[in-house]
Order: structure tokens, then sequence, then C-alpha cells
């Protein structure tokens, strides 16, 4: 009943580690694997395996069940699940339980686990009873629950054995947590620079057609935190633009009450990283706020709400920064195809930009073409309206490659500057003697260092009820997923 | 001894001791770099070093035995029997270092139900641990009594659980409320005594716990919901403080005891009527709707999908269209459900269409289910927009994908009969196209729609000329040869045969439509390559226009051919079809009995009128086959509703009760703190509570809200901490006793009262958190004369 355990497996399908699975029959985990192993075989894409496998019962007695899984780092993930129980609260715990793991091991990855392997099952059995229901998630108390295995312990145990056992003892460390009046924060911390860094990390999801119009575009974005604070800190975030923020949702050390009175986010947080918070950017709030604020004032917020959500809904749209021109044609069993990017920033550069194009069963023969096209700031191009020569390698620093797996062509172009284009032209064939059928969509991605389109400021950061230096820090970063359809 | 010597002595000892521990740190320290990477070593240990792991364990080094745990432990994480060392392991329990003894109890917890005697023989060590000063090793060691499956030890256990229920550390408490279930399991026996035990872990006021609590009362005494009233309010109330997985659980049984417990919301005609208590059950759980778990999320859409008025379904919208980018995994059960609600309310999503648009680097299932979404939500509106993403999902490389967005083409035109010739166009454009599966599936859905335009009249002034269902039956038969489908064939060739008969407009030889016989010649060409679908079509083909036809020689030439050819078909189908045909047209077209049968065949013939009206009547009604129209809604947050199959679990939403059970049980001491004021008491009640009104806040009766909000301060003032709160609740319990009893007998006259209350009540502003018993004083007292006239 309810969530039954977890499988890690590798990517040939074989587990690597699993919880205890007490409470099912000894051959339940088995049949999960196989269920997975089967649908990942018969899937023509590895993106088309259902996440919510459905695996029929092992014998009379028994229900059927499911089989939620999710890919982590290079393994799969797996978590039987069975009874009332809602796949979303699986896939909750699955990703609170990468969460942790990362928190726990930087990295993950098949050797990783292979090498820490008890903590892992420590942490196995204390984030999941046997009963089916999740116990304790929060990383900052299961740090003191099952200690990190880190080269002090490590050396303490060597050289003197005996030393374990007063530092674990009740009145350790351990008693840290169950003593802390705050579920999420451990009690008497103490670090010598007190510090917080705030990241806001956004990303624009776009769909535009073949005439160029954006077809829905909207900014998600995320506020993470990193606090090296000594003490009980109760912290203050102010926004200067906090209208623009919508559809917010928080990690539950905030306040919540706070924040819907006054915008102003109070928590006390837990110690390391952790995500503040989640938010929509909404241009279209901004535009209608700023436009009431310059109409009359008396307006009742109610009247101007309702008038704004269906102005919202149309211009809550947010531009692209990019522009594609892609034209394809088709002769016999050939297509050849020209891709042109061009950047509509002014003042920054785009980067990592990766375009993907999907060519569709059976294409073989790529044959391409990147190059660079005018325009861009000068400190990189060879003399204005020089063209690099095509088809050298490192000359105009895009490249292209084919992976045949995916049957995907991805363009990539590390740094591409400010109101500068890019080219790529190219031709493939399809093996069978049929019309070739690529995708009708170019997957575009890229980041942006340094900037956010929802321009949000934190005003200020305070620290109640704590007096000491504080160094803070604030940083913006966004990326892009687009698709674009031709 | 001098100075000097001495200073030797030192500085000789001080050496050898510096060589010393610089040789143990080198001998460890070369035993840690193995370390450092040897959790794999472990992994990978086999299982031939049976003696060698049990003297590692029976060793005096604690780190010895640490090495041969974390052996086992790997062992077992790979799955690997390691039960023979049970006995070994188990005499380590009681070691001082902890870390030890947290490998131990990992290594107890799994194999202690297969070795229960073993198991038992150190129960003693467990009780003990569960006196231990640190709640880690007594919450460890209640697990472990708990997973021991023998059911003699169930007092134990049952012991275990009743203490810890009662320990100071919300952790140990959370443990205890966990092993409920399985004990329960285990013996049901026990089931009075851990009711007993749920009953005081529900009224606990850590949040940490609550959860759980809440879990143990599913597990053990589902039905038992009259054992929430008393914490109902609380519950409601505390539900935002609680952890997420526990927020989960507790807005689960809220719904059901609302829909168990509380009147149903009555909705006419605009208007609104929701109990209090129900209404704060919704507000309470709105505010879930900040929280970043999608569990969370869904639970509360959950509890107001099912508890509330429409008034609070837009509510639910944001949220949902925010799980969408959470992950791949949560986009694809996510949609599911936004489905379901979309399928009984789609004015509540239509405007947000635009986020459910498909990307072609979604997966299979969340393509299908964007799509089916997309369709729900047409409206006159927004419809174009949705037309053209279906034309252009119909370019998708997967089969599936592209045949469900052509028959969403036929939807949107058979939902909004103004699109209907831009559908027409667009299915028109892709027959000229030559990918297989888009042009067969485009003439299918074509023969829906123009079957459709055929069958209601209102072909009148639809489009151009080219739109007319004639003519595009005309253009689909001169395209006959660039069909390969089966099943497009079939159906161009039906319709041909269908509509043959000539209207005026169109210019036709002996009243059959010009391109008609045509198709047949056509189709008799390759007549014994085709599948036997399209060969029955032939058969009627040939029939019909026969039928419309007798006299011509050349159809006459070619039908008879055609059924000669079906004679000696090697399909039953076929042949039986010819025959049947053959028969028919005996009457019309004598010429037809093939290798001039003489044998006169017994039964009626009929005349040509009357063949004409069994080939051609009755056949135009539209057959649509409907893909998935499951027969009830499937539960929004059940396993069964992802997975579409009887999952065998589903917990069944108890439907509302008319008028609930009198709200008066869900008073509790705990009231006087913050309430917003249902007021139903009876007048002996407000006698008692007059005495323990000792809060310095009186409230004049039918105040509005600022008075309210200014005394709404005052219970906040006076209980900012729990000892003073827990002081105050304390004098009010012996009333309450009193109290409780006298409700019993007045229940009736309650209810009676109740409602008449319940009207007034509506006016107040349900913001004013007075403390009830002053303001009961007062409004009973102004209400008690008109009572007795009722």
């Amino acid at each position: 009943m309810g969530i039954d355990g977890l499988i890690f497996l590798d990517n040939t399908g074989r587990p690597i580690i699993q919880s205890g699975f007490r409470a099912s029959p000894s051959a339940y985990p088995l049949l999960h694997i196989d269920a997975y192993n089967n649908a990942a075989a018969k899937a023509a894409r590895p993106g088309d395996v259902d996440p919510v496998l459905y695996v029929q019962a092992y014998n009379i007695s028994d229900g059927p069940s499911a089989c939620c899984h999710i890919a982590c780092g290079d393994m799969r993930l797996l978590c039987p699940i069975s009874g009332d129980v809602d796949p979303l609260f699986a896939f909750a715990f699955l990703q609170a339980f990468i969460d942790i793991l990362n928190e726990y091991f930087g990295n993950i990855s098949a050797a990783t686990l292979k090498d820490n392997f008890d903590t892992v099952y420590q942490l196995l059995e204390e984030t999941l009873d046997s009963s089916g229901q999740p116990l304790t998630t929060s990383p900052n108390a299961l740090r003191d629950i099952v200690l990190l295995p880190s080269l002090m312990s490590k050396l303490l145990s060597a050289a003197a054995a005996n030393f374990t056992s007063t530092i674990n003892a009740g009145s350790g460390p351990a008693a840290g947590t169950f003593s802390s009046q705050i579920p999420w924060r451990k009690a008497n911390l103490r670090y010598a620079s007190n510090e917080v860094y705030v990241d806001v990390h956004e990303e624009l999801r776009a769909i535009v057609n073949k005439h160029g119009t954006a077809l829905s575009s909207n900014v998600w974005g995320k506020l993470e935190a990193n606090t090296k604070l000594s003490g009980y800190p109760d912290c203050t975030l102010t926004f200067s633009n906090s209208h623009v923020l919508t559809d917010c949702v928080f990690h539950p050390c905030v306040r919540l009450q706070k924040w819907n009175r006054d915008r102003i986010l109070s928590f006390v947080p837990p110690d390391g990283r952790f995500t503040l918070m989640e938010y929509r950017y909404s241009p279209a709030a901004s535009a209608s706020s700023s436009a009431a604020a310059r109409l009359t004032a008396t307006t009742p917020a109610v009247t101007t709400g309702a008038t704004s959500s269906s102005l919202a809904i149309t211009k809550d749209t947010v531009p692209v920064p990019i522009a594609a021109k892609i034209s394809v044609e088709f002769e016999e069993n050939t297509a050849s195809f020209d891709i042109t990017l061009t950047s509509r920033l002014t003042s920054r550069a785009i980067e990592h930009v990766v375009a993907e194009l999907h060519l569709g069963e059976g294409a073989t023969g790529i044959k391409c073409v990147a190059s660079r096209g005018t325009g861009g700031s000068s400190a990189f191009s060879r003399g204005i309206g020089a063209m690099d020569v095509p088809g050298v390698p490192g000359s105009s620093g895009a490249s292209w490659v084919f992976d045949s797996k995916r049957m995907v062509l991805r363009w990539e172009i590390p740094s591409m500057q400010s109101s500068s284009s890019w080219n790529i032209q190219g031709s493939f064939t399809s093996a069978t003697s049929k019309r070739p059928r690529p995708s009708h969509a170019l997957q575009i991605r890229f980041e942006i260092a340094t900037h956010t389109f929802s321009a949000l400021k934190v005003d200020q950061l305070k620290i109640l009820n704590e007096q000491y230096k504080l160094f803070k820090g604030v940083r913006g970063r966004s990326l892009g997923d687009i698709e674009w359809r031709w | 001894m001098s100075g000097g010597q001495y200073l030797n002595a030192i500085t000789e000892n001080a050496t050898r001791l510096g060589q010393r521990i610089q040789e143990s740190f080198s001998e460890h320290t070369r035993d840690l770099a193995i370390n450092r990477g040897s959790g794999s070593a472990y992994l990978d240990t086999v299982d031939d070093g049976g003696k060698a792991l049990r003297t590692q364990l029976d060793s005096n080094s604690d780190r010895e035995k640490l090495d041969a745990l974390k052996r086992l432990v790997a062992m077992i994480s790979k799955g690997r029997n390691v039960s023979e060392y049970f006995a070994q392991v188990v005499k380590n329990v009681a070691s001082p270092n902890l870390e030890i003894r947290k490998l131990v109890y990992i290594y107890l917890l799994r194999y202690a139900e297969q070795e229960p005697d073993l198991a038992l023989l150190s129960i003693n060590t467990f009780q003990r641990d569960l006196a231990d000063s640190n709640p880690l090793i007594r919450a460890m060691a209640l697990r472990v009594l708990s997973g021991i499956k023998v059911p003699m030890i169930g007092s134990i256990v049952v012991l275990a659980i009743k203490k810890c229920a009662a320990d100071l550390s919300p952790y140990v408490r959370k443990t205890a409320s966990l092993a409920i279930p399985k004990c329960y399991k285990l013996d049901p026996s026990h089931q009075p005594a851990l009711i007993g035990v749920i009953t005081t872990l529900l009224a606990d006021r850590s949040p940490v716990s609550i959860g759980s609590a809440v879990i143990a009362f599913e597990g053990v005494c589902p039905t038992r919901l009259d054992l929430l009233h008393q914490h109902y309010r609380r519950l409601c109330r505390t539900l935002i403080e609680l952890d997420e997985w526990g927020q989960v659980s507790l807005a689960h049984i809220l719904l059901r005891y609302a829909r168990t417990m509380l009147p149903r919301p009555i909705v006419k005609d605009g208007n609104e009527e929701v109990e209090s208590d129900v209404k704060l059950l919704l507000t309470s759980v709105q505010a879930l709707f900040q929280s970043r778990n999608p569990a969370v999320i869904l639970s509360a859409t959950r509890v107001i999908y099912y508890a509330g008025t429409p008034s609070y379904l837009p509510s639910v919208v944001q949220p949902l269209l925010r799980l969408l980018i959470i992950s791949r995994e949560v986009e694809r059960v996510a949609l599911t459900y936004i489905a379901i609600i979309a399928k009984s309310s789609p004015s509540v999503f239509a405007p947000y269409y635009s986020r459910f648009l498909m990307r072609t680097d979604d997966g299979l299932q969340v393509k299908l289910a964007k799509m089916r979404l997309l369709l729900s939500l047409i409206t006159t509106d927004a419809h174009q927009v949705i037309l053209r993403e279906m034309i252009d999902y119909a370019d998708d490389t997967n089969e599936q994908v592209a045949s469900t967005a052509i028959h969403g083409i036929g939807t949107c035109a058979t939902s909004v009969p103004e699109s209907t010739p831009q559908c027409l166009t667009a299915l028109i454009d892709m027959i000229k196209g030559s990918n297989d599966i888009v042009v067969s599936n485009a003439v299918v859905v074509l023969k829906n729609l123009i079957q459709m335009q055929l069958i209601s009249s209102v072909q009148a002034h639809i489009g151009t000329d080219a739109h007319r269902p004639i003519a595009i039956i005309a253009r689909l038969a001169q395209r006959i040869d660039d069909i390969n489908h089966a099943q497009a064939r079939a159906c161009v060739l039906w319709l041909v045969g269908q509509y043959a008969a000539a209207s005026e407009n169109s210019p036709s030889l002996n009243g059959v439509a010009l391109w008609a016989p045509d198709v047949l010649r056509k189709a008799t060409k390759g007549f014994a390559q085709e599948t036997p679908l399209v060969k029955l079509q032939i058969i009627t083909l040939a029939a019909k226009l026969t039928v419309l036809d007798p006299l011509d020689k050349v159809l006459g030439l070619l039908s008879g051919y055609v059924l000669s050819l079906a004679r000696y078909d090697l399909n039953y189908d076929v042949r039986d079809r010819a025959r049947m045909v053959t028969a028919l047209l005996a009457g019309v077209a004598p010429a037809m009995s093939v290798d001039g049968d003489p044998e006169e065949r017994g039964g009626v013939v009929l005349r040509r009128e009357q063949v004409r009206m069994v080939l051609f009547d009755g056949k135009s009604s539209l057959v649509v086959e409907n893909q998935d129209t499951p027969q009830e809604e499937p539960m929004l947050a059940t396993l069964s509703a992802i997975t579409e199959k009887p999952m065998n679990a589903d917990s069944i939403l108890p439907d509302w009760l008319e008028h609930g059970v009198e709200s008066s049980l869900r008073d509790s001491t705990e009231e006087t703190a913050s309430v917003p004021a249902p007021l139903f008491f009876s007048s002996t009640q407000t006698q008692s509570r007059s005495k323990t009104s000792s809060t310095p806040i009186i409230l004049s009766p039918r105040t509005s809200s600022p008075p309210g909000a200014t005394s709404s301060s005052g219970p906040k003032a006076t209980w900012t901490d729990l000892d003073t709160f827990y002081a105050d609740s304390k004098s009010e319990d012996e009333d309450e006793d009193e109290d409780e009893e006298e409700e019993d007998d007045d229940s009736e006259e309650e209810e009676s009262e109740d409602e008449e209350e319940s009207e007034g009540d509506e006016d107040e502003s349900p913001e004013g958190t007075a403390p009830e018993g002053s303001g009961d004083i007062q409004q009973d007292g102004s209400r008690s004369l008109p009572e007795p006239t009722r």
C-alpha cells in the first residue's frame, strides 16, 4: 500500500540498489523491473515509455500495481506503488529523494552509488517507512540521522575507534535535530562567516509557429538560496518589483500570510542550499499595474484585476530573444534544409545555443555546412562583413553533429553575440525509399548569463533577531527552451 | 638526573611517540585510502567470506564489526540473503557505538520477520532501548519491534506503542503512529487498544506527528470518522503547518469527513449556500496551493473539486497549470487530471488553451493527452487556433499522433460547424499528400464529415462549390488510384456507391453520376489483389450501380465480371456477399445470373425499387467509432485514473448527506480560541458557558466585522504560547463534560434550532473570531423569545 520501495537500475536495466520491500512478496521488485525493461525495449523513442506503467497482479490475492519511474543521472529510479495512491505522490517523493542524494553526494551516477551504498541504503530506510509512507525527507533532519560520509569522520573512526561513541551519544549532534523547534533547521549552528546567496534562475518556454508568432511563451523562475547562517536567523527579503511575480509557490519555511499581505518574503531558512520560491513572470501584470497607476488611483483593485486578467491572457507572452528562419525542401527521397538563427538581444551574448532537429526514422547521409553570417560585436569578427570560411572547424565557433541513436541533428553555437546571425545548410537522405519525414519543429536551447527576463530586483535582505555581519549576493541567470515550427 | 639527561629522555620519548603515532596513522590511512573507494569493494563481496564475517562480527574491535556490518548491508542491498548471520548480528545490538547500532537495526529490520525466534530473544534489549536517551534509538527500537511479525508479541508491541505515543519527541510519536497499522495487520484483535492510542495521537499539538496519526487512523479504523468530530476544526486550521506528506493524507481524510458528516453545499440560480465548516475546509485547503509539492496541490484540488461549489473552481486553474512544467512525468499525470476536470467544466480551462500546445519532443502519452484536452476545450472563440494546431500535428512522425490529430479535425468540424469549410479544405489538402497514414485517416474523417453534411440538410451554403459534398466525393473518386490504405479505399468506394445517384446539378448519365462507373472499372482491374474489406465494398458498389442503371451494357458486363470473380474468392465473406448480391439482383438484371444458371431459385424475387431500398436506405446514418467514453468519470488523484484500468484498491468517495450531522459535535474545548462563529447551542449550554467565559472581550449581537476584527486580536494576545493555552483549556474541561451529556438529550431540539439559526448566521460576517461563549449569551438571549412561537 502506498509507495512500496525504490529500485535503482543502471543503464542496462539491472538493479544496483533497492530498498527492503519487506511488506511485499519477494518477487514483487523483480516484477516491476521486468515491466520497465519490457516497456523500454518496446518503445520507439526513449521518451515514449509511459512514466506510469501498469503492472499486472502477481497472484490472485494481490492487486495490480503500477511502476512510476524517472531518470536520474545515468540510471533509472523505479518506484512501485499500489493501492489508492496518487502517482504524483510517488513522483514528488522520487524528486525529494533525488534532491537528498544530490545534497549528500553532489553528482549522482551509478559509480557514486556503488561507492556509498551503505549511506544510500540508510537513506532509503530512513526516508521511507515500510508501511509505504515517507518518514523523514527534510535534508537538514536527515543529515543528523544518516551521517554524511566525510573524510573527517573516517579519519576519526580510523585513529580512535571509541571517539565516535562519545560524539554520537545523545547529547551530540544527533540530538540537534530532535531538540530544534523548527523541523527544517538544525539547532545550534555556528559559522565563522555568515553568508546568504540568492540565485534567480529563469527559464523561457515558448512555441513559435511557422509565421514567427509566438503561440505561447512563458517564463518560469526559481529563487535558489544558499545560506550559511548561525543560530535562528529570521530573514526578510523584499523586492522592488514584486508585481511581476505570479503563481508563486514557496518552501515550507516561508510565512505565507506575510507574502499574501505585503509581498514580502519572511522566513527562517534551512541550512545550506534550498529552493526558496518558484514563480511565473507575468509581463501583463506589470504593464497593467503601471497603466492603472497612471489612471485614477481610486479604482479598487478588484476591477483592475478583472480587466487585466483578460488582457493578461493575451498579452502574457514574453518576447523571444532568438529568431529563426527555416526552410526545408524535399525531392524524391532527399531533403535539404537551410536554417538561420539570429539573436535579437542588443546588449548581451547568448551562450551555449543548441538547435536540434529530429530527422525521422532511417535518415542517413547527412551533409552540413555551418557558418556564421554578418553582424555581432566587432571583438570577434574578422572585419565588417567578412564571412568565415565555411566548413573549416573552429573558424566560426559553431559545430554540428548527428546523433544516430536519437536520429537528431545537433547544431551548437558556443556564444552568439548580440544581433549576430548564424547559418547551417545541409541535406540528408532517407534510407528507405520513402520521402524523409523530419519532425516539423526545431528545438532551440540557450543560456544567457547574468540576465533575467523579468528583471526581478531584490531590494533588501534583512535578518532580524541576530546581530552579525552578513555577506549577501544576488545573481541572475536565464535559460531558454523554444520550439520553432516550420 | 641532570637537566640535560632529562631533556634527552623527553626528546627521545617524544620522537618515539611521534614515530608511533606516525606509524599508526600511516597504517590506518593506508586502510583509509582503500576505504575511500572501497564501498564498491563491499558490494562485490562474495559469499564465501562467511567464516570471515562471523569472526569479524565476534571480534572486539569496533572497526571490524563496522566492516562486517557494512558487508552485510551491501549484500542486503543487492538482494542477497544473509539471514544466517542473524545470531551474531543480534549480539551487537547493545554496542555503545551509534554507527554499529544503526547498521544492526537496519539488518534486524530486514530479517526480524524471517527469524522470529532469534528476534524474540533480543526483545529485552529492544524494550530497554525504548527508554534510551537518544530519540533516534527509541524510534528504531520501536520500528524493529513492530517489524517482528509474530502475533504472540502483539500485546508487547501495543504497550511499546502506547509508551512511544506519549513520548516527548515528535519524531518518536511519528514512528509510533506509523507502527500502529503494522500492529493491526498482525493481529486485528488489538483494535480497541490501538484506537485508544490513535485518539490520543489525534489530539497531538505538534504538526510533525499529526500527519502520521491520520495515516494510522486510515489504516486501523477508517470508518470511525466520529473520532474526528472534536478535532475537525483544529485539523483544518493546522493543515497548512504540516509537512508535505502529512498534508496529502490529512486533506484526504478531511474530504472524506466533509462528505460524510457535513451538509451538501446548495447551488441555486447562482446563489450558493456553503455551510461554515465546509467553508472552513475550503479556505484552509486553498492555502495549500502555495506549496511546491505537486501531490499537495493535487490533493487540494481534489478537495475543492469534490467538496466545493463551482465558484471555487477557478482557484484550481493556475496551480494545476503550473504542474505542467515541473517535469515530464508530472506533466503526463497532471494532464490526465486536468482532462477530468475539463470534461465536466471546460469553461474553467478554456482561456488557457495555449498552455496545452503540443511540442514535438513530448512523450507519446503527453501528446495524446494534450490533443484530447485541446479538443475538449474548443469553443467558438478559440477554434481557429486549435484547428490550425491539429493540422500541424498531423505532420508528426508518430502514426498514432497523426491519426488522432486528423480525427481531431473532424471533431472540430462537428463541435463548431462554422469551421467546417476550413476543415474540409485541410482534409482535402491532406489527401493530395503522399503520406499513407495521413491520407487514409483524412479519407475516413472526410467520410464522416460528408455523411454528416448529407444527413443534416444544412448543405445549402457551405463554402464554395468545391466543398459541396458531392464534389468532394467526386474528387476522392478521382484519386482512388493513389489511395492505398485498405480502410481508406473501402471508405471511398462506399461513398461513391452510396451517393452515386445523380443530383440535378452534376452531369450524369442515366441517373448515375459520371465518375461513378469509372471507379468501378478501376477497382475491378485490381480486384484480385485487394484486401477482403475492399473486395466487399467493390461488390456492393457494383450492386448499387446496377440497381441505379440496370440497362447499361458496360455496367452490366463489369458487374458480372466482379461477381463471378467474387464467387470463387478464397474468403468466405466475399463469396457470401457475392451470392447474396446475385440473388438480390436476379429480379433487376436477369442477365446477371452467371454461368447461365438454369436452376430456378426459390424465394422472393424483388423488384427494382425494392432492391434499391434494400441497398441504399438506412445506410447513411453515421457510425461513429467512439474510442474512449468511459461510463463514469474516473476519480481525481487515484491510480486507476492514470492507468485507465481497475486497480482494485480505490477508496470510494462517499456522497453528501443532505443535512449533515449536527455541528455541535465538532465544538470542543479548544473552540474558544479563534474560531469563526457557527453558533448552535441550546439554552442549557449557554448558562454553563457563561461560567467559563473568562475572556475580557464582550461581543454585542449582530456586530459587523470591524468590532469582530478588533476582538480577534484579543484571544491571540492571550495565547501566545502553548502553556497558557493549555492552562486555559484545562479549566474548561470539566464544564464541557456536563455539556456533552446535556447535548445528547437536547439533540433533537438543537437540530431545529440549528436550521433556524443557520439562516440567521449567514448575515453575520464569518470573519469575526469572537469567542463563542460571550457572543452566544447575547444572541441566544435575543432569540430565545421567538423560538417557542415557531
